[in-house]
């Protein structure tokens, strides 16, 4: 491997790294990736999302996954730079985004479709082990392939710094069915741009081979596959727990949700574990 | 040799209808239309003849309109002579090269400060009449923007000096109310002091009136130059059906359209599309852009884009186009800030989704000013930088991030226990969610408001609960009606 690197090296010094060898010259400096700026987070994440690369922020319901990601997109939006957000069943809430610190005119926010109560009735693909023949037919692989569309779109564009795509929610046989070369089509596309592109999930979906994983909460599923050996935190630090403010029933509030996280990537040889604290912030 | 026409009567449009039959070269000064009648001899003979034209056409137009001022004409060989003249003589006056001084003499010196104020007071009506079109059923031509693309006369022109027009307005009388003093009434009694004192007494103002006084052209006539309108069209052989053939009939119009635009230093502020169709009706779109552009290529895909979310229902019969010019876009750029990508592919990548996703579906949201929960509107998505101050001011954090609240646009019905005034358990059918006993709850939040709009009004309690599974719900009892929703997740 060292004899590798050495060669290519040496090739990239005499500009012949496109001709010999694929490899993108390594982006250095604080513009290699867009950070947090949490610094736990950030130190977690060797700096920030690498830029150019694909990432992805996965955990359970309420373990702080959307927030950790709202907190990318308000940090690049206060930096001056543009974001997009593709939306795939509208959830996103500007009010409470607003109050989180993302500068609203510097979103792009791609609305997907919200999904009522009679679609879900009618949607054979939430249904496990029923898949549309041909194509994207049913309704919920419509609003996955629109949302698929619209992430190529911005991210060929490059416009946005910062590209996010919201796949919760989405059936995970539906997200299982998406191609592979889906994913390779977007590495590809912003392979040595400033673009980053994060997806958000409840499971682990893609990743570039610069990118990073992080996996929030404690669902042993998701992390025993991506954690590595000799953690530590005990499992239990990383299982999101509630935060509440105020001992009486009365008086008790919500304050955020403690939670850990692994980052990883794929030259790393551990993961990462880091705390995320949310704090709850009330948008009126 | 100059002739000045000056018919209040008259609306200005008439009026330059009447000069640009007589002379591509005239210029409009306020409600004065000015004319280089140099080598119209050979066609209108004599400037004698050539003045009874002129008054003969300003009299058919003022027949049609209101009774008011006879049209006046003036000929002499100064611009400025003429223009004094006309305003200080009824009629038609001919003054023979040279007798320029002799024939302003006698008018009163307020005829300067009249048209000193035509001069730097912006036209009221306006210059040019619109373009004529074919009759083309269905077609209109856009709102006349080539006024707005016109830089607009300055308040205070060159000669009027620094300051506001009342101050102006008040130089101007102070001066006249010097040569009252001075017993001076007649531009002739003007013209005879000697210029030096006159500079001493009333400075380089005062001067220049004395130019004018005696006839004296400050500046050369300045031709009023036509605007040709940013349209072409294109009248098919064959109908073309479907988007694709169109593709290339726009190119063929957006090309030399957007060469024009270079040359003119202009870029297109707006798209106006107009597509006759086979059934006789006319497909007419209009795209405004959100800045100046003239690239053909993204012009033409704005417009496929658009047409291809409002699609025409019938073959097309004729192709036009018509751009809206603004000025060009002056761009500094600069190493303190972040480049920001082109307006054009902004407005192409919008285009796309909104083709893609529908226009209600993409752009940046903004909030309201009103405390209903989760309220928000959307806003149009335009790229802008960041100064240096606001960057600075990220900087500051703290440890946590914010809670991100997932708002379900259709709240869920859900079915919830509730014990001494609290839930305390939450059943849903919706798959992917999870029911069981609420093991930690915080509230009620009571809101209401909007209860003076019919069908906006909201009165609700709103509670945080933890789920067994971790999930921490937010969940909204209608009060009017009792019923329980999962409105989102704190995620």
């Amino acid at each position: 491997m060292a004899i590798r690197a050495t060669v290519e090296a040496l090739l990239r010094e005499r500009k012949l790294d496109r001709t010999l060898t694929s490899a993108i010259p390594e982006r250095l400096g604080e513009d290699a990736v867009s950070p947090l700026d949490v610094e736990t987070l950030d130190r977690g994440l060797a700096g920030g999302l690498p830029r150019g690369q694909v990432s992805e922020v996965v955990g359970p319901a309420s373990s702080g996954r959307t927030g950790l990601l709202w907190a990318a997109l308000a940090a690049a939006t206060r930096r001056g730079e543009s974001v997009a957000l593709i939306d795939t069943f509208d959830r996103f809430d500007p009010p409470t985004a607003a109050a989180c610190g993302i500068v609203l005119p510097q979103l792009l926010w791609v609305r997907g479709q919200a999904v009522s109560k009679t679609a879900v009735a009618i949607d054979p693909a939430w249904l496990p082990g029923v898949r549309a023949v041909n194509g994207p037919g049913t309704f919920v692989e419509r609003v996955i392939d629109r949302a698929i569309k619209s992430l190529n779109l911005v991210v060929q564009s490059g416009v946005c710094t910062l590209v996010a795509i919201d796949l919760i929610d989405v059936p995970a046989a539906a997200l299982r069915r998406l191609p592979a070369a889906t994913w390779f089509r977007i590495e590809r596309a912003i392979e040595g741009s400033d673009t980053a592109v994060v997806i958000l999930a409840t499971q682990p979906v893609a990743r570039s081979s610069g990118g990073r994983s992080i996996v929030l909460g404690g669902d042993s599923r998701i992390s025993s596959s991506t954690s590595a050996k000799g953690s530590v935190d005990s499992p239990d630090s990383r299982i999101p727990a509630p935060v509440w403010n105020g001992a009486h029933d009365r008086s008790r509030r919500l304050g955020g949700v403690r939670s850990g996280a692994d980052v990883s990537a794929a030259r790393w040889s551990h993961a990462n574990q880091v705390a995320v604290h949310t704090r709850f912030v009330h948008a009126v | 040799m100059f002739a000045a026409l000056y018919a209040p009567s008259i609306p200005a449009a008439s009026l330059i209808a009447v000069a640009r039959a007589f002379t591509p070269r005239f210029e409009q000064v306020g409600p004065l239309v000015l004319l280089d009648a140099g080598g119209l001899s050979r066609l209108f003979g004599s400037a004698q003849e050539l003045g009874s034209h002129l008054s003969e056409a300003l009299t058919k137009h003022a027949t049609g309109g209101a009774t008011g001022t006879a049209p006046r004409v003036a000929i002499a060989s100064t611009q400025t002579a003429a223009a004094l003249l006309v305003l200080g003589r009824p009629g038609l006056t001919v003054v023979e090269p040279g007798q320029e001084e002799k024939a302003l003499a006698p008018l009163s010196v307020t005829v300067l400060d009249r048209y000193e104020h035509l001069r730097t007071r912006a036209p009221e009506h306006p210059s040019t009449p619109a373009p004529e079109h074919p009759s083309t059923s269905g077609w209109h031509h856009p709102r006349q923007t080539h006024e707005a693309s016109r830089p607009k006369p300055k308040a205070g022109g060159p000669s009027a000096g620094s300051g506001s027009p009342r101050a102006k307005s008040r130089g101007e009388n102070r001066h006249l109310e010097i040569l009252n003093k001075w017993g001076i009434r007649t531009l002739g009694a003007f013209a005879a002091i000697n210029g030096p004192e006159v500079f001493e007494r009333l400075g380089e103002r005062g001067l220049q009136w004395q130019a004018l006084a005696r006839g004296v052209d400050a500046r050369p006539l300045v031709p009023w130059v036509d605007e040709v309108p940013f349209e072409a069209a294109l009248e098919l052989e064959w109908p073309i059906e479907g988007l694709e053939p169109l593709s290339f009939v726009l190119a063929r119009l957006f090309e030399p359209l957007s060469e024009r635009l270079e040359q003119a230093d202009r870029g297109a502020a707006a798209i106006y599309t107009s597509l006759r169709l086979t059934t006789k009706r006319v497909h007419s779109r209009m795209l405004p852009l959100p800045a100046p552009m003239r690239d053909a290529k993204t012009l033409r895909t704005l417009v496929l884009l658009d047409l291809e979310t409002h699609p025409p229902d019938a073959p097309i019969d004729i192709v036009r186009v018509c751009i809206e010019p603004t000025p060009g876009r002056v761009l500094q750029w600069t190493l303190l800030e972040r480049a920001q990508p082109a307006p054009e592919q902004v407005s192409t990548l919008i285009a796309r989704l909104s083709a893609l996703m529908g226009d209600t579906h993409v752009g940046s949201p903004r909030l309201v000013e009103t405390w209903k929960p989760g309220a928000f509107e959307m806003a149009a998505f335009q790229v802008r930088g960041c100064s240096g101050a606001e960057v600075l001011e990220c900087k500051e954090k703290d440890g946590a991030v914010g809670s991100a609240l997932r708002r379900f646009r259709f709240p869920i019905p859900t079915r919830v226990q509730v014990r001494e005034g609290r839930p305390i358990r939450v059943n849903t059918d919706r798959q992917g969610f999870s029911s069981g006993a609420i093991v930690q709850s915080a509230g009620p939040w009571r809101t209401s408001g909007e209860w003076w709009q019919e069908g906006q009004a909201w009165d609700r309690d709103e509670w945080d609960v933890a789920m067994a599974d971790g999930t921490i719900y937010r969940l909204v009892v209608e009060r009017g009606v009792g019923q329980w929703f999962l409105e989102g997740i704190v995620d």
